[in-house]
C-alpha cells in the first residue's frame, strides 16, 4: 500500500526536478548556443534552436578585441588571492565566534552580520577614497584586499564550527593541542564540504565582478575579464550578441570546470546544512 | 536590476561628490602622481575617460591612436569606463578622491548636474570662440549660468525609422509619415493579424524619457516650467503623448517593447529588423547598425509633427574637470579641439553613425555624399530643442520615465501619473 502512493509521488517529483532543471540550464544552453551562430542568424526570427553554420570565429573576435589573457590572468589573480586572504581570517574569527566566550562577542557578530547585509555599492565610496590615499587605486591590491574579510565566509563556518561536538574538542585539549592546531588541524578538516562550497561562492562573486574592477581600475593592464567582456558591448548601435556570447562562454568556462570537480562537496554542504 | 542599482548610485554620489568635492579642494593628491607641472618634460600626459564600447569604441581609440601619434606635445591615455552612467560615477568618485580624468564624455542630461557641483571647468579661456564651428543645435546643453562647460562630441536625435519596402507593399508613401495623424494610419495599414494574432505592429517605440520629450516638444510642451522650478508636464502637452500612444496600444497597431531601459530599445530594434514591426523610433547612432543587419531597404524620416516638429538630440559631450592642472587644462582642449574638428568628425561620424559636430563638416561634399538618410537627421537639427537643464534632472528623468511606463502599462490614467511625477519634481528641482 505505502509502496504503490509512494511511486506516482517520485514520478512528479522527478518530473518537476527535470522542469527547474531545464529552466536553470536553457539559458546557459543558449549562450552556448548563440556563441556559435553567425549574426544574421541571431537576428532571425523565428529563432533558430541549432546554429545552422557553426561559426567558430566568434570566440577569437571575442578574445582578440582585447588582451584577453591579461584579463584571465588578473581574474585569476584576483578570485584567488581574496579566497586565501578570506580563509585566513574567516577560519580564526569563525573559531573564536563558535567556541570562545568573550564580553561583545554577540556585539561583534552581530556588527559582521550588518556587514553581510551592506552591498558594495553603498560603501565603495570611502573605500576608493582610501585606496586611492593608499596609492593602490589602478592595482590589483585594490581588487584583493578590500575584500579580505568576508562576512558570509565567517557565518558559514560559524555555523559549522558549532556542530563539532564539545567532545572532540576536549579530547584534542587533553591530548596537548594548542588552540592553534585544534582550529587548523581538526575544525578545518570537519569543515571541508562548507569550506569547498564558500571557496565556490566567493571564487564565483569574484570571477564574475563588474562593479568593483569597474571602479577601481583603469587601464587594461590591471582590469579583469568581465570588464573585457563589457567591452565588446556597444552602447549604441547594433550589438553583437554572437561574439558578446562568445565571450561570456569564455567567462564561465572555469567556473564550470570548478564546479564539476567539486560538486560532490557541495552538496554534502547544503544537505548538511539544511539538516 | 544592475543598471537600476547604478542608477541609485549615481544619485547617491552626486550628492556625497558635493560635498566631499568642496572640503577635498585643497588638498593635493598625494597619491596619483600628479607632478607640479614645471618639472614634467616631455609630452604632458592626459587621461581621457569613455564610455564607448564595441565597434564606437575602437574608432574612438583610433582617433586618439591618431592623435598621439600626429604630435609630441600631448600624450592621452583613453581608458573605457563602462557605459554613461558608469562612467559617471565612477567621475564623481574620482573627483572625490582626487585621481580624476582630465577630460571625460558626460551624458548631455547630465551636464548641469556635474557643471552644479563644481567639476567642470570653464572652457571659454581655452576655446577663445572657438565653439562658433560647432552646429548651434547641438551646443544647447553647453553652457551652464553662461559658462561654456562642454563641446558636443558623439551627439545623437531620435529618427523614425521605416521598413521602405513593407510601406510600399501595403500602398504608403515610403517618405513615411508626416503628422502623428499620419503615423496612426500607416501603423493601422501595417498592422497584420493572423488568426486572431498580431503577427506584425505598425509601429513600435521604447517607452522612454527620450521619447516622451520629444512628443512633449512637438505638441508644442515643455518638460520643465521655465524657471526650471517645477514640472510643465502635467499639462495638456505633457498628456497629449500619453493618450497618443494608449490610443495606438488600444487599437493594437503600436507594441511597446517590454524590458527595462536599453533592454526595450533592443527589442524594439530586434522586432524591426525581424520585421514584425515596420516603423520605430530610435536613435541616429543605429542607422548603421540596422541597415547593416536588416535584409530591407531601411529608411529614415524626421520624427512626426503634432502640432510641429521637436525632438531632443542625446549622446555625450566632451568636458574637461575643473581640477586638473593649468597645463593639463590646455593639453585637454588641444585634445578637445583636435577629436571635433571638421577633419576627425567627419570619419568619426560616418564610421558611428553619430552626427557630425561642425558646421563645415555639415556643408561638405563627404557629408553630402553620405547616405541620404544620415542628412535627415541632420536637417531634423533646425527642430531640436536642449534636454532640461536642471541638476535635478539626472534623477527626475527617472521619476517621470517610471510614471508614463506605469500608465502606459495600464497601471495609473495619464492624469495620475503625470501628477505623481509632479509631485516628486517638487522635492528634486528644490535642490
Amino acid at each position: 500500500m505505502h509502496r504503490l502512493a509512494a511511486y506516482p509521488l517520485k514520478i512528479v517529483e522527478r518530473i518537476l526536478l527535470i522542469v527547474v532543471t531545464l529552466v536553470f540550464v536553457f539559458p546557459f544552453l543558449w549562450m552556448m548556443l548563440t556563441a556559435f551562430k553567425t549574426l544574421p542568424e541571431v537576428f532571425r526570427f523565428p529563432p533558430t534552436f541549432l546554429p545552422e553554420i557553426w561559426d567558430f570565429s566568434n570566440f577569437m573576435k571575442a578574445w582578440e578585441s582585447g588582451p584577453f589573457l591579461r584579463f584571465v590572468f588578473n581574474s585569476f589573480i584576483v578570485a584567488v588571492g581574496v579566497l586565501i586572504l578570506q580563509f585566513l581570517t574567516a577560519v580564526p574569527a569563525a573559531y573564536a565566534f563558535a567556541r570562545y566566550r568573550f564580553p561583545g562577542r554577540n556585539l561583534l557578530f552581530g556588527i559582521t552580520l550588518i556587514a553581510l547585509m551592506i552591498p558594495p555599492q553603498v560603501i565603495f565610496l570611502p573605500i576608493y577614497v582610501q585606496m586611492s590615499g593608499w596609492g593602490l587605486v589602478n592595482t590589483l591590491w585594490s581588487l584583493i584586499l578590500p575584500y579580505g574579510a568576508s562576512a558570509f565566509g565567517i557565518f558559514l563556518l560559524r555555523q559549522s564550527f558549532m556542530q563539532v561536538p564539545d567532545e572532540v574538542i576536549e579530547a584534542a585539549r587533553l591530548d596537548q593541542a594548542s588552540e592553534w592546531k585544534i582550529m587548523w588541524k581538526i575544525m578545518v578538516p570537519i569543515a571541508k564540504p562548507v569550506l569547498v562550497t564558500f571557496g565556490l561562492f566567493s571564487f564565483i562573486y569574484h570571477w564574475n565582478d563588474y562593479f568593483w574592477p569597474l571602479i577601481m581600475t583603469n587601464s587594461d593592464a590591471v582590469r579583469t575579464l568581465p570588464m573585457g567582456i563589457a567591452m565588446l558591448k556597444a552602447s549604441e548601435g547594433g550589438k553583437i550578441w554572437n561574439v558578446i556570447m562568445a565571450g561570456n562562454v569564455i567567462l564561465v568556462f572555469p567556473i564550470l570546470i570548478i564546479f564539476f570537480f567539486a560538486q560532490r562537496h557541495i552538496i554534502r554542504a547544503f544537505i548538511y546544512q539544511s539538516k | 536590476m544592475k543598471k537600476w542599482k547604478s542608477y541609485f548610485l549615481v544619485l547617491s554620489l552626486s550628492v556625497t561628490a558635493i560635498f566631499t568635492g568642496c572640503s577635498n579642494q585643497e588638498v593635493p593628491s598625494a597619491a596619483e602622481g600628479k607632478q607640479p607641472a614645471a618639472e614634467q618634460e616631455g609630452p604632458v600626459e592626459i587621461d581621457f575617460w569613455y564610455a564607448l564600447g564595441g565597434h564606437n569604441g575602437e574608432v574612438l581609440e583610433g582617433l586618439v591612436k591618431k592623435f598621439n601619434d600626429s604630435q609630441d606635445e600631448v600624450e592621452v591615455k583613453a581608458a573605457y569606463q563602462g557605459d554613461y552612467y558608469e562612467n559617471h560615477s565612477k567621475v564623481l568618485a574620482a573627483v572625490a578622491a582626487g585621481n580624476q580624468p582630465d577630460v571625460t564624455m558626460v551624458e548631455i542630461g547630465v551636464i548641469a548636474a556635474f557643471a552644479d557641483a563644481k567639476v567642470l571647468a570653464d572652457l571659454a579661456p581655452y576655446t577663445q570662440g572657438d565653439e562658433e564651428k560647432y552646429i548651434p543645435g547641438l551646443m544647447k546643453n553647453s553652457y551652464w549660468n553662461d559658462k561654456l562647460v562642454a563641446v558636443p562630441f558623439n551627439r545623437s536625435t531620435p529618427l523614425l525609422y521605416l521598413n521602405r519596402e513593407m510601406l510600399e507593399k501595403a500602398g504608403l508613401d515610403p517618405k513615411g509619415p508626416k503628422t502623428w495623424e499620419e503615423l496612426q494610419q500607416y501603423s493601422k495599414a501595417l498592422t497584420k493579424q493572423e488568426g486572431g494574432k498580431t503577427v506584425t505592429y505598425g509601429f513600435s517605440t521604447p517607452i522612454d524619457i527620450w521619447f516622451y520629450e520629444a512628443l512633449v516638444f512637438q505638441s508644442g510642451g515643455n518638460i520643465l516650467s521655465e524657471d526650471g522650478k517645477s514640472l510643465a508636464i502635467n499639462s495638456p502637452e505633457g498628456k497629449a503623448p500619453l493618450e497618443f500612444w494608449n490610443g495606438m496600444i488600444k487599437e493594437g497597431i503600436m507594441k511597446a517593447p517590454p524590458g527595462e531601459k536599453y533592454n526595450a530599445w533592443d527589442v524594439a530594434k530586434q522586432d524591426f529588423i525581424n520585421e514584425q514591426v515596420g516603423m520605430i523610433f530610435t536613435s541616429t547612432g543605429d542607422l548603421k547598425g540596422l541597415k547593416d543587419n536588416a535584409k530591407f531597404n531601411v529608411g529614415a524620416a524626421f520624427l512626426p509633427a503634432n502640432k510641429d516638429y521637436g525632438v531632443p538630440t542625446g549622446g555625450a559631450n566632451l568636458v574637461m574637470l575643473a581640477k586638473s592642472s593649468e597645463e593639463e587644462k590646455k593639453a585637454a582642449w588641444k585634445f578637445m579641439k583636435w577629436i571635433t574638428e571638421t577633419e576627425q568628425t567627419i570619419p568619426w561620424s560616418l564610421e558611428t553613425g553619430y552626427m557630425p559636430v561642425t558646421q563645415e563638416a555639415v556643408d561638405s561634399d563627404e557629408m553630402k555624399a553620405a547616405d541620404p538618410n544620415f542628412r535627415v537627421a541632420l536637417d531634423q537639427l533646425q527642430y531640436a530643442k536642449p534636454r532640461p537643464m536642471v541638476p535635478g534632472y539626472k534623477e527626475l528623468q527617472e521619476v517621470i520615465m517610471t510614471e508614463i511606463q506605469r500608465n502606459v502599462l495600464g497601471q495609473a490614467t495619464p492624469d495620475e501619473a503625470l501628477s505623481a511625477a509632479a509631485e516628486k519634481a517638487q522635492k528634486l528641482l528644490k535642490k
